[in-house]
């Protein structure tokens, strides 16, 4: 029999061990219990949406001992949670950035909805921007893989070839398609969560909706859309600013609106308390307007 | 070159897996199915799923193309194990392997007749094995989960690890990714219960018997 087909086979069952030593059951939901990833020593990062309930939490670790939990905090638009629970002597995982990855790489997916560890195996399928998933979700990168996604095995590790971990599996994110949230995406929603408990978002204050630039303008700036302002919330950022009903905006510090989506995407949380250019045009004019953005609440 | 020698170690064990694998015909006319089987002993004695004998007259097809009359030894519908026997001497066996040491991530080889598909092949990896797998009923039954495309006709078939050792006979299937095997070490266990049949050694020269 082949030595290459063997040694990977073997080298699979010791990756799916080695990455394990780093993977929990989560317990927060009815139906079966899902997968967990630890961060660091006594935190849990899982998907959101198997943790149902806030509270009577439970984190199985890998040497079998069951532990309580409690919530960190919850961003729904990453899919993730964050969870505090005693994790003893198994290790943090170490992550891998998506730079690093190739569409075709080979990638395990783990989980662990019951005592043991397990796995399937697949390839990356796609790597781009995270611009082509919907606007309320704030993920850096769309990693696409073709992994089955085993019933329980949202919230786990998706492995690579060298046991670092490339994200965090989420069957929840699109219907029939396994993706994954990316380590920086994790990094920084783990870290808020823990620091804040929620997610911090950006604020401006209007609803506006695309509009045609005219064409001039569209030449001149090199984008054939902006967002029409229809309302200015009194008191908000906009509003401070002096932005007016009817301005159209077409840039914010820097980053094109096109399309409502992109002013969302544009509101971070670190972008609050940060004074910006906000590109506009009214009356035909081009003009650069300051705002300091707030926080949404 | 890495990718063409494990090209060449997947078709090895595909080669190892056909030797065993037979299929299994039962009724008659418009209520005809067709299963699969594996040979367990050179004596005749073929292995296969409950669900797959149980349509009334049975012949099995072996590798060789013969196709023999069968009788149902033993049946357990629980397990959902039959044995099955036929007029042979000299068949070829596969290498038991030790379906309790498989491991999550592991790679395996299901063969079987897909809708009738002579020897279709699907190889993957282990998810998990156990009596508390997702998905499953908790009754003590032990499964191997596996991400790989079994299909109708695929059951009763051989399931193999990567050195084309017998861990598994190819089951059910709870959606199109994901398929369940029965454990060998369950099937020795049934197979001593229903006819005393103890396991044979390996055959060192299956290959030869066959080629």
């Amino acid at each position: 029999m082949s030595d290459v087909l063997q040694s990977l086979s073997h080298e699979l069952a010791a990756l799916t061990e080695k990455a394990g030593a780093s993977v929990v059951r989560v317990e927060g939901r009815r139906r079966l219990p899902a997968t967990g990833v630890i961060y660091a020593p006594g935190i849990v990062v899982t998907a959101n949406h198997v943790v149902e309930r806030d509270e009577d939490l439970v984190v199985g670790l890998p040497d079998g001992k069951t532990v309580p939990a409690t919530l960190a905090g919850r961003d729904p638009s990453t899919d993730l949670a964050v969870l505090r629970a005693e994790t003893g002597n198994a290790p943090a995982a170490t992550w891998v950035d998506p730079s690093e990855l190739k569409v075709g790489h080979l990638v395990l997916a783990l989980g662990r909805p019951a005592e043991s560890i397990m796995a399937t195996l697949g390839v990356i399928s796609a790597l781009e921007d995270g611009s082509k998933l919907p606007s309320e979700m704030q993920i850096d990168t769309w990693l696409q893989t073709d992994v089955v996604m085993y019933p329980g095995f949202s919230g786990g590790p998706l492995v690579g070839a060298d046991g670092k971990l490339l994200g965090i599996n989420s069957s929840a994110l699109m219907r029939g398609i396994s993706l994954a949230v990316p380590a920086p995406t994790i990094r920084r929603v783990a870290d808020t969560l823990l620091q804040h408990g929620k997610m911090k978002r950006g604020f401006l204050g209007v609803g506006a909706q695309a509009a045609k630039l005219p064409r001039a303008l569209a030449e001149r700036l090199g984008q054939e859309m902006g967002l029409i302002v229809m309302t200015v919330e009194p008191g908000s950022p906009a509003d401070q600013g002096g932005l007016y009903m009817g301005d159209t905006l077409v840039a914010l510090d820097g980053h094109p609106l096109r399309e409502p989506e992109a002013l969302i995407r544009a509101l971070t949380g670190d972008m609050i308390g940060k004074k910006v250019v906000l590109k506009v045009v009214r009356s035909g004019e081009l003009r650069e307007i300051a705002v300091t953005i707030g926080e949404r609440k | 070159m890495v990718l063409h020698e494990l090209n060449q170690g997947l078709a090895a064990v595909a080669d190892t897996a056909r030797r065993s694998l037979v299929r299994v015909n039962s009724g008659r006319g418009p209520m005809r199915g067709n299963g699969s089987g594996t040979i367990w002993q050179a004596d005749g004695l073929i292995v296969t799923n409950a669900h797959v004998v149980g349509r009334g007259a049975l012949s099995v097809t072996l590798p060789d193309g013969r196709n023999l009359p069968a009788r149902v030894l033993a049946a357990d519908a629980v397990l959902d194990l039959a044995a099955v026997m036929v007029e042979a001497s000299g068949l070829p066996t596969v290498t038991l392997g030790d379906s309790k040491r498989l491991q999550a991530g592991e790679i395996v080889f299901a063969m079987g007749y897909p809708y009738g598909v002579d020897g279709g092949s699907t190889g993957g990896v282990v998810i998990g094995t156990g009596a508390d797998l997702p998905e499953m009923p908790i009754n003590n039954r032990e499964w191997i989960a596996l991400s790989l495309h079994l299909r109708p006709g695929h059951s009763g078939g051989p399931l193999l690890d990567s050195a084309g050792r017998l861990v598994g006979i190819n089951t059910m299937i709870t959606g199109p990714n994901v398929g369940f095997a029965i454990p060998v070490h369950v099937v020795k266990r049934f197979l001593r219960a229903a006819i005393g049949a103890v396991e044979v050694p390996p055959n060192p020269n299956a290959r030869a018997a066959i080629y």
